[in-house]
C-alpha cells in the first residue's frame, strides 16, 4: 500500500512550530479519516493533528517532548491507492536533488556560447524556500518623540547618557522628537545652571535603578501590627533592629516558597540557591546593600551582631568584597526617615524588595472589648517583578510576613 | 600556416580535455592561407594590426609568440593580458597589435586612429594598418563608421574580410543583401577586391598588391576572401547547421591541402620537409604548453585592482 | 576681462593645443565653424591641422581617438551633445575604459559632453550622462560648475593619462561669467565647499550647484545656514569632504539633474550612510529629475528637473525632521 508523510500543519497565524505532546495512534494502529492521531502544543494552545484519510499508522518519526517546525515530517501513514491519488501524491515530483550542469566540452548540440569549462562549478538547484519563521517587527514610524537618530545615539554614548536622561529635553523635531540641535542646546543651557559633580555612588545607584526599571514592577501593601515586635525588642539584649525582624520573617516566608524569589532569564526561571537577604543602609549620597547569608537557617538572636557589624561597615564604606552569590531579596526600613509607605525599586539582580514604613499609633476597633484600642500600625510594601509574581502571590507573601511578625519570639 | 594549424590543433585538444583552459576557444581552421597571405606582408614595429578571432596565422607572422597564445588561454599571470582577459582577446598595443574587444567592427576605428596619430606626428612613413573580421562583422555600425571615417581621412587601412559563409550559425543570406559583399567598397569610396580564400597563391597576390598600394599612400581598401569555416564557431559548437553540399564543394576544401599541393608542384619543399616543420612545431608547442602549465595564475590578493592609471585618483576603499 | 564658462573651455583648449603638440580636437563642426556652441571658435585657424571636422560617427570617433592615444596622441573628442555619446558608448566603456586594466597601456583621451537641459532642448539634447559612465571602472568623470573649474579641470583632464568624460553644462555656457580664471585651486578628485553652513548639507554638481546656492540664500532669511558642497568630479567622489560637511550639519540632501534611478545622488547617499551613519540626525534625502524622458515644453521642463523651489521644499522637510 502506498504511504504518505504526515506533516506538521500550519496551526495558526504566526505559529512556526509546535511540541509533540502525545502520540494517539501508535505504529500499526488502524485509523479512520479525521481521527486525532497526535496531540501537539503551540505557545497558544494544545491542538490535535488528524489523519487526512483512513489508513494505518506507520513509522512515527517525531518524538514526544520535541519541537517541530511547520511542514516537518512527523510520521509515515499507509493509505489506499485511491486516497493516495485523491490527496495529490500521484504526480511525479520535481527533482529537488543536486543536478550537475556538466562543463559543456566538445561539440554539444545545445552548447552555450560562453561554455564554462571550469569543472569546479557544481550547480545545485535548491527547492524554493518559503519563510516559515516570522521576521523582525517593522517599526511603525521612525519619527516622533521617542525616535533617537543615529547621531543622537552616538553623541549620547559619547557622554554616557541614556534615553531616560533626555526625558526633560524639549524636542523641536518632527513629532516632538529631540534633535541633535535640541540636545546640544540643552547641554549648553545646562552650563548656565549651578552644577555639582555626581559621585560614583550616585552614578552607581542611578545605573542600577535605571536598569531595574526596565522590568514591569508593581507594589502591594498591607498593614501590620507592630506591638508584638516592639515588645519583644524591648526585652531583647542585644536589641535587633526593626529591619532584622522583617528580614527573618521574609526569609522564612520565602523558604516556604522559593519560586517567588526566582529570576526570569529568557524563558527559564532561575531558582535561588540559598535564602540570602540584603538590607538597605543609607550612606553618603547613596545606598549600600549588605547581605546576610542563609537567613532562613539562622535564628534572630544569632544574627544581631553580624547585622550590626555589617551596618557599621556599610556606613564606613568598609564592606568586605563579597564575591559570593548576590542576595535574593532586600529589606528597606525607610520608616526611620518617617516614611509611611513607599514603592521601593528592587535591585536589578533581584525580584523583591520589602519596605517597612514608620509605625503610627492608630485606633483599631476591637470586637473583644467593643471599643477602639490603640495599636501601633505600620505599612509593609512589597515591590516585585510582575513577570514572575502576580498580585495574588505577592499578597500572600506579605500576609505571611505579617503573620510571622506577630510571633517575634519564634523568629 | 603549418604552425597555426598545429597550434590550434593543440588548443582544440586542450579544450576537449577539459583541463585548465579557462573560457572558450575559437579556431581559424580553414582560414590559414588567407590569414597568412596578409600576415606575411605586415611588419611588426612598423605596421598596425587589429586581428579578430581566426587570425592565428597572421598573428604568428606579425610576431606574436607561441607563449603569448597559450599564456592567454591558460590565464597565466605572465601573459600579455595578465589573466585579466583571455583567449583571442590578446595583444600588445604599444607593439602595434591592440587586444581586441568582443564587439565586432570596433577595431576598425582603433587601427584607423593609430594611423591618424602617426600621420599627425609625421611618423607614418610607409606604414599600413590592417584589420580583419568576418562577413558578419561588416553588418555592424562600428565597421561602417570606422571604414567611412578611414576613407574620409584617406588613411592606408586594409580591411580584410573573411567570408566563411556562416556567422556562427547565420548564413550569408541573413547577414547581407548585396550580391557580392565586396560591392560595399563602392559605397565607401574605397577599392575592393575579392579572392578565393582557400587558395594561398591567389591570396598572396591580392594582399601583396594591396599592401604595396597602401604603403604608397593609398586610402582604405576592402578585401573579401571567400572560404568555408572548417570548424565550429567555437570549440563548443559542432556547426551541424553547415550543409554537407557546401562542405563537399570547392569552397569547402582545406586550404592546407591546397597549399601543400601547390608547394609540392613548385618544388619549394618536399613532403618530408613539411612533415619536419610540423614535427618541429609540435615540439615547440608542447614545450610552450608544458612551460605555461607550470606558471601561476593571478593571485586575487596580490592584484592591484586598480582600473585607472592615475594612482592618485583611485579611491582607497576600492582597492583590495 | 570677464569671460563665460564657454569661453573658459575654449581658452583651455587653446592652451592645451599651444603647449602640447600631441593634443588634437576631433568632433562635428569643430573646425572652421568653431563648433555648435563655438567652443572651438578660431582654434582651427590658430592651430591648422590640429582641429578636425568629423563625420557623424561617434563610435568611430572614439575608436579612432583610442587608437591615436595608443600611438601617443592626446585627443579631445567633442560630442555635439552628450545625448549622442550613446552611439559611441561601446567604445567608451568597453575599449577605452578597459584598455589600461587589460593591457597596461593607458588611454589618455578626453571626451567633452555638452550636457544638461536648457529650455526647449527636449529629450535628446538635454541629458546628463555622468551616472552611466561613472558606473564603468576605468573612467574619470568631471562636472565643472564654475568658470574657473571649466578651465582648470579641462586642462587637467587632457593631461591625465586616463579617459576623462568632461561633462560641461550647456546652460552655464553663456549664463555663467567670471572676472578671471584665477589660479588652479583644487585638483580633480577634490570637492569644494561652495557655501559654508551648519544646519544642513546640500551636495550638488554642475548647474545644480547654483540652484542649491540660491535655495540656500533664500533659506538664510528664515535663519537657516545651508552648506553647499560642489562635487566637481563625480568619479572619483570626494567622500571625505562630504563626510566632514555632514559631521558639521547632521543633515544631507543630494541634488542632481539626472534621472532618479541610481546615479550620483544614490552613490553619495550610499557612502554617507555606510561610513557616516552616526553623523546623521535625519534620513539622507535626494532630489533628482522625474523618472521620465526630458520634456520639450518649458512648463514641463521646469517641473521635470530640480529647481530652487523644489530644493527649498526638500530642504525644509529635511530641516523639520
Amino acid at each position: 500500500m502506498p504511504t504518505i508523510p504526515i506533516l506538521m500543519p500550519q496551526l495558526g497565524e504566526s505559529i512556526a512550530e509546535a511540541t509533540m505532546v502525545r502520540v494517539l495512534a501508535l505504529p500499526g494502529t488502524i485509523v479512520e479519516a479525521n481521527q486525532d492521531i497526535f496531540e501537539v502544543e503551540t505557545n497558544k494552545a494544545t491542538m490535535g493533528i488528524i489523519a487526512p484519510a483512513a489508513g494505518v499508522m506507520g513509522q512515527v518519526h517525531a518524538q514526544v517532548g520535541s519541537s517541530y517546525a511547520v511542514g516537518a515530517n512527523l510520521a509515515t501513514f499507509e493509505v489506499s491507492h485511491e486516497d493516495y491519488l485523491v490527496l495529490g501524491f500521484g504526480e511525479t515530483k520535481p527533482e529537488t536533488g543536486p543536478t550537475q550542469v556538466a562543463a559543456s566540452n566538445g561539440g554539444s548540440k545545445d552548447g552555450v556560447h560562453f561554455a564554462v569549462n571550469d569543472a569546479d562549478t557544481i550547480y545545485q538547484r535548491q527547492p524554493t524556500v518559503e519563510p516559515v519563521v516570522g521576521g523582525l517587527p517593522v517599526p511603525a514610524g521612525a519619527a516622533g518623540a521617542s525616535y533617537i537618530s543615529p547621531r543622537m545615539r552616538a553623541r549620547m554614548a559619547e557622554l554616557g547618557l541614556n534615553a531616560a536622561d533626555l526625558a526633560g529635553v524639549a524636542g523641536t523635531g518632527a513629532g516632538g522628537r529631540v534633535t541633535v540641535e535640541d540636545f546640544e542646546q540643552f547641554l549648553r543651557s545646562l552650563e548656565q545652571h549651578r552644577m555639582t559633580p555626581a559621585s560614583p555612588m550616585r552614578m552607581a545607584v542611578a545605573d542600577a535603578m535605571r536598569r531595574s526599571c526596565t522590568r514591569p514592577l508593581a507594589t502591594v501593601g498591607a498593614s501590620v501590627v507592630l506591638d508584638p515586635m516592639l515588645a519583644h525588642r524591648k526585652r531583647a539584649n542585644p536589641k535587633p533592629g526593626p529591619a532584622l525582624y522583617a528580614i527573618r520573617a521574609l526569609a522564612i516566608a520565602l523558604s516556604e516558597n522559593t519560586a517567588m524569589a526566582g529570576r526570569l532569564v529568557g524563558t527559564r526561571i532561575v531558582h535561588p540557591q540559598a535564602i540570602d537577604i540584603g538590607f538597605a543602609v543609607e550612606v553618603d549620597d547613596g545606598v549600600l546593600v549588605p547581605t546576610l547569608r542563609e537567613v532562613d537557617k539562622t535564628p534572630l538572636a544569632t544574627i544581631v551582631d553580624r547585622y550590626n557589624k555589617l551596618v557599621d561597615q556599610a556606613r564606613n564604606r568598609r564592606l568586605p568584597k563579597d564575591s559570593s552569590r548576590p542576595g535574593i531579596a532586600t529589606v528597606t526600613n525607610f520608616g526611620t526617615f518617617g516614611i509611611v509607605w513607599a514603592t521601593p525599586i528592587p535591585l536589578p539582580e533581584q525580584n523583591l524588595v520589602l519596605g517597612l514604613g514608620a509605625g503610627t499609633k492608630s485606633p483599631v476597633w476591637s470586637d473583644e472589648v467593643n471599643q477602639f484600642i490603640p495599636v501601633t500600625m505600620a505599612e509593609l510594601t512589597l515591590s516585585f517583578d510582575h513577570r514572575i509574581l502576580d498580585g495574588g502571590g505577592a499578597g500572600r507573601l506579605l500576609a505571611r510576613v505579617g503573620q510571622l511578625l506577630q510571633q517575634p519570639e519564634k523568629l | 600556416m603549418v604552425l597555426a594549424r598545429t597550434l590550434e590543433e593543440k588548443l582544440a585538444h586542450l579544450y576537449r580535455a577539459g583541463g585548465r583552459l579557462v573560457g572558450g576557444v575559437y579556431l581559424g581552421k580553414g582560414q590559414e592561407a588567407y590569414s597568412a597571405a596578409m600576415g606575411v606582408q605586415l611588419q611588426k614595429g612598423k605596421d598596425a594590426f587589429g586581428p579578430f578571432i581566426r587570425d592565428q596565422a597572421a598573428r604568428l607572422l606579425f610576431g606574436e609568440s607561441i607563449l603569448d597564445v597559450f599564456r592567454t588561454y591558460f590565464g597565466s599571470v605572465l601573459g600579455p593580458m595578465r589573466a585579466r582577459d583571455g583567449n583571442v582577446h590578446r595583444g600588445r598595443p604599444k607593439e602595434g597589435m591592440p587586444a581586441m574587444i568582443s564587439h565586432i567592427g570596433s577595431m576598425v576605428g582603433v587601427i584607423t586612429g593609430m594611423l591618424f596619430s602617426r600621420r599627425l606626428q609625421g611618423t607614418l612613413g610607409d606604414a599600413v594598418g590592417a584589420v580583419t573580421l568576418g562577413e558578419g562583422g561588416t553588418s555592424t555600425g562600428a565597421f561602417h563608421e570606422g571604414l567611412n571615417l578611414a576613407a574620409v581621412e584617406k588613411l592606408p587601412l586594409i580591411v580584410a574580410v573573411t567570408n566563411n559563409q556562416y556567422s556562427y550559425s547565420t548564413p550569408n543570406n541573413r547577414q547581407f543583401a548585396c550580391k557580392h559583399l565586396v560591392d560595399r567598397a563602392i559605397g565607401y569610396g574605397v577599392d575592393g577586391y575579392s579572392v578565393d580564400g582557400t587558395d594561398l597563391a591567389a591570396s598572396l597576390v591580392v594582399f601583396r598588391k594591396a599592401v604595396q598600394r597602401a604603403r604608397e599612400g593609398h586610402g582604405p581598401q576592402l578585401i573579401v576572401g571567400s572560404l568555408l569555416r572548417l570548424t565550429g564557431h567555437g570549440e563548443h559548437d559542432d556547426s551541424s547547421y553547415i550543409p554537407d553540399a557546401l562542405r563537399q564543394s570547392a569552397m569547402g576544401r582545406d586550404c592546407m591541402k591546397v597549399a601543400d599541393a601547390f608547394v609540392q608542384e613548385h618544388g619549394w619543399a618536399s613532403p618530408a620537409e613539411v612533415e619536419g616543420w610540423r614535427a618541429d612545431y609540435r615540439l615547440q608547442i608542447e614545450a610552450a604548453v608544458s612551460q605555461v602549465m607550470k606558471e601561476p595564475g593571478p593571485d586575487p590578493f596580490k592584484e592591484s585592482w586598480r582600473a585607472l592609471s592615475s594612482a592618485t585618483l583611485t579611491e582607497g576603499q576600492w582597492e583590495a | 576681462m570677464s569671460l563665460t564658462y564657454l569661453e573658459a573651455i575654449r581658452e583651455a583648449q587653446y592652451e592645451a593645443l599651444r603647449s602640447d603638440p600631441s593634443v588634437f580636437i576631433y568632433g562635428q563642426d569643430v573646425g572652421q565653424f568653431g563648433g555648435a556652441f563655438k567652443a572651438t571658435k578660431n582654434l582651427s585657424k590658430e592651430f591648422p591641422g590640429r582641429v578636425f571636422d568629423s563625420p557623424i560617427s561617434e563610435d568611430a570617433m572614439v575608436g579612432m581617438a583610442i587608437g591615436a592615444a595608443i600611438e601617443g596622441s592626446r585627443p579631445i573628442i567633442e560630442m555635439q551633445f552628450a545625448d549622442f555619446s550613446t552611439v559611441g558608448f561601446n567604445q567608451i566603456v568597453n575599449q577605452a575604459a578597459t584598455m589600461y586594466w587589460r593591457t597596461n597601456t593607458s588611454c589618455p583621451i578626453t571626451i567633452r559632453l555638452p550636457s544638461g537641459g536648457t529650455a526647449g532642448s527636449g529629450p535628446f539634447h538635454s541629458q546628463s550622462m555622468e551616472a552611466i559612465y561613472a558606473h564603468y571602472p576605468g573612467l574619470v568623470i568631471v562636472t565643472p560648475a564654475t568658470v574657473e573649474d571649466a578651465y582648470w579641470m579641462l586642462l587637467e583632464s587632457i593631461q591625465l593619462d586616463d579617459p576623462v568624460i568632461f561633462c560641461e553644462h550647456k546652460f552655464l555656457y553663456y549664463h555663467l561669467k567670471a572676472e578671471s580664471l584665477g589660479d588652479k585651486e583644487l585638483p580633480i578628485g577634490k570637492a569644494r565647499i561652495a557655501r559654508p553652513g551648519r544646519h544642513a548639507t546640500v551636495v550638488a554638481y554642475s548647474a545644480m550647484v547654483h540652484e542649491a546656492i540660491r535655495a540656500a540664500e533664500e533659506l538664510q532669511q528664515d535663519g537657516y545656514q545651508i552648506e553647499v558642497v560642489d562635487l566637481r568630479s563625480v568619479k572619483p567622489i570626494d567622500t571625505d569632504t562630504i563626510l566632514a560637511s555632514v559631521a558639521r550639519t547632521g543633515r544631507l540632501l543630494c541634488v542632481g539633474e539626472a534621472f532618479p534611478w541610481g546615479g550620483v545622488t544614490a552613490e553619495v547617499i550610499a557612502r554617507v550612510t555606510a561610513e557616516g551613519f552616526h553623523l546623521l540626525d535625519a534620513p539622507p534625502q535626494r532630489l533628482n529629475s522625474k523618472d521620465t524622458p526630458i520634456p520639450y515644453h518649458v512648463n514641463l521642463w521646469k517641473a521635470h528637473r530640480p529647481t530652487v523651489a523644489s530644493i527649498i521644499d526638500s530642504l525644509r522637510s529635511l530641516l523639520r525632521y
